[in-house]
């Protein structure tokens, strides 16, 4: 029963979002899919498929303001609200968003400032921010370096501390951007752990199929702005003709029969 | 570049460092003042803040080696303003007021310089709110020591990449070319990354206002 009311509240909805760039190229078409409380999507396909683009749509990042596109940006619904300007704000608290690149993501001087922004900017006292980045920061291992300077960081170091500043906001829903490209193995598992901990429904973009396989239970296949697929990894993953189709190869774990 | 290029005696431990970050603010800004404030006449004024400020580079730990080469930097450029007024006057007047140029300038770029030296850059920017900066000068001083290091890591790439695919060593005006389009190119990449910057900051909540820890 707790199934079916849940079916109905679905965290996140997409319902035939379409997007074009400013130059008039066709970005997104018709995307539809729910995502349900605590889910993890993947988000699959080849470069250039608007896998980033989608995601940017999640939080209200796109359409620009300026865009004009009201009836395209109540595409997007979080936690039952239009991502429209005017619910801009309640819907960056419940979407988080961790982008490809963590030297865009980390613009503090410090790392306590970094994982404080989003807190702070939620209007949280000053108390409860510092709880929260202490929080955060043990989480995902790091709470030594607080008071270190983001320079100084290695790139695996700079990626958490970015994870840390998302989570800090206690967001329903993460959005994340290749979340392991340029990790080496160690890191990469690391991360995937942390990842597998958090609660929140997320929704996972990335080339790296055999992580797909690990954390998510559902995938979404996108390709030329169009969602081809929509189901089970193990299922999806293991159609040759399907992936090859749309610029993907299937996993070896599958070809070899590990999973 | 290495991170510690800026400030590279930033994080040590001897009194210098540990003196409280706004006395040492204001205490370089009084050295600038009156620098700035005393005649080319009273010159003794000008070598005791002179001789102060070396001692407290010897204090901080500060190699004279680095010094010079700071100022091997900074002198050149100093100079082409300090000579600006006798080349005015045909070079018969105006060697004072040069001399003055010269003596103010490099006093306050060594003060300064003893002052990021013995202090941590995001130290010194909340010192510099607690004596009265705005809050959006703050944050531009911020990305720019942040985002400096990123920006010339890029252009680094850049140059490693063209210089992989350079066979013959070209005349001036075609490196310059080459340059400038270098140039361009970071200007291109530097604004989108401010796009994905202004992008990841309005994704954690921002909404124009700055808000800080302090």
């Amino acid at each position: 029963m707790s199934s079916t009311v849940s079916a109905q509240n679905p965290v996140l909805r997409v319902a035939k979002l379409s997007y074009r760039y400013p130059s008039g190229q066709l970005a997104l078409k018709d995307i539809s899919f729910d995502v349900q409380p605590g889910d993890r999507v993947g988000l699959v396909g080849p470069n250039g498929a608007g896998k980033t683009t989608l995601l940017l749509h999640l939080n209200g990042l796109l359409p620009g303001a300026d865009a004009g596109v009201e009836e395209n940006a109540s595409a997007v619904e979080v936690c039952g609200l239009p991502a429209t300007q005017a619910h801009l704000r309640e819907i960056r608290k419940q979407v988080g968003f961790l982008f490809q690149d963590p030297d865009d993501q980390l613009f503090c001087p410090t790392v306590r400032e970094d994982v404080a922004f989003g807190p702070l900017n939620l209007g949280l006292s000053k108390e409860e921010v510092l709880r929260r980045v202490e929080e955060q920061l043990a989480a995902v291992g790091l709470s030594e370096i607080e008071s270190r300077n983001t320079l100084q960081l290695s790139y695996g170091e700079r990626k958490r501390v970015c994870l840390a500043g998302v989570l800090a906001c206690d967001p329903q829903v993460l959005a994340l951007d290749e979340p392991t490209s340029n990790l080496d193995p160690r890191a990469r598992r690391g991360f995937m752990n942390l990842l597998e901990q958090f609660p929140a429904a997320q929704i996972i973009a990335s080339h790296d199929l055999e992580l797909i396989l690990d954390l998510c239970s559902r995938v979404l296949v996108l390709d030329q702005g169009r969602l081809q697929a929509d189901g089970a990894p193990e299922v999806i993953f293991a159609n040759q003709r399907l992936m090859e189709l749309h610029g993907l190869e299937v996993p070896l774990s599958i070809r070899y029969g590990q999973r | 570049m290495p991170r510690d290029f800026l400030d590279p005696f930033s994080r040590g431990s001897t009194i210098c460092h540990r003196l409280p970050d706004r006395l040492k603010l204001i205490m370089v800004l009084a050295v600038i003042v009156a620098a700035m404030l005393v005649p080319a006449a009273y010159w003794p004024v000008h070598g005791c803040l002179a001789a102060a400020l070396f001692l407290a580079m010897s204090i901080a730990g500060i190699p004279l080696r680095y010094l010079l080469v700071r100022l091997l930097f900074f002198l050149p450029m100093i100079l082409g303003l300090a000579i600006a007024v006798p080349a005015s006057n045909g070079f018969a007047r105006g060697w004072d007021v040069a001399l003055t140029v010269l003596m103010r300038g490099t006093l306050s770029f060594m003060g300064v310089l003893w002052l990021v030296n013995t202090t941590p850059f995001d130290r010194l920017l909340v010192a510099m709110r607690r004596l009265g900066l705005p809050q959006t000068l703050a944050a531009i001083l911020s990305f720019m020591y942040r985002y400096i290091f990123v920006v010339f890591d890029e252009l680094q790439r850049m140059r490693e990449a063209r210089r992989a695919r350079s066979f013959t060593r070209r005349g001036f005006f075609a490196a310059w070319q080459s340059n400038a389009q270098l140039i361009g190119m970071l200007l291109i990449r530097s604004m989108d990354r401010a796009e994905r910057v202004h992008g990841a900051m309005c994704a954690r909540g921002f909404d124009g206002e700055i808000r800080t820890l302090e």
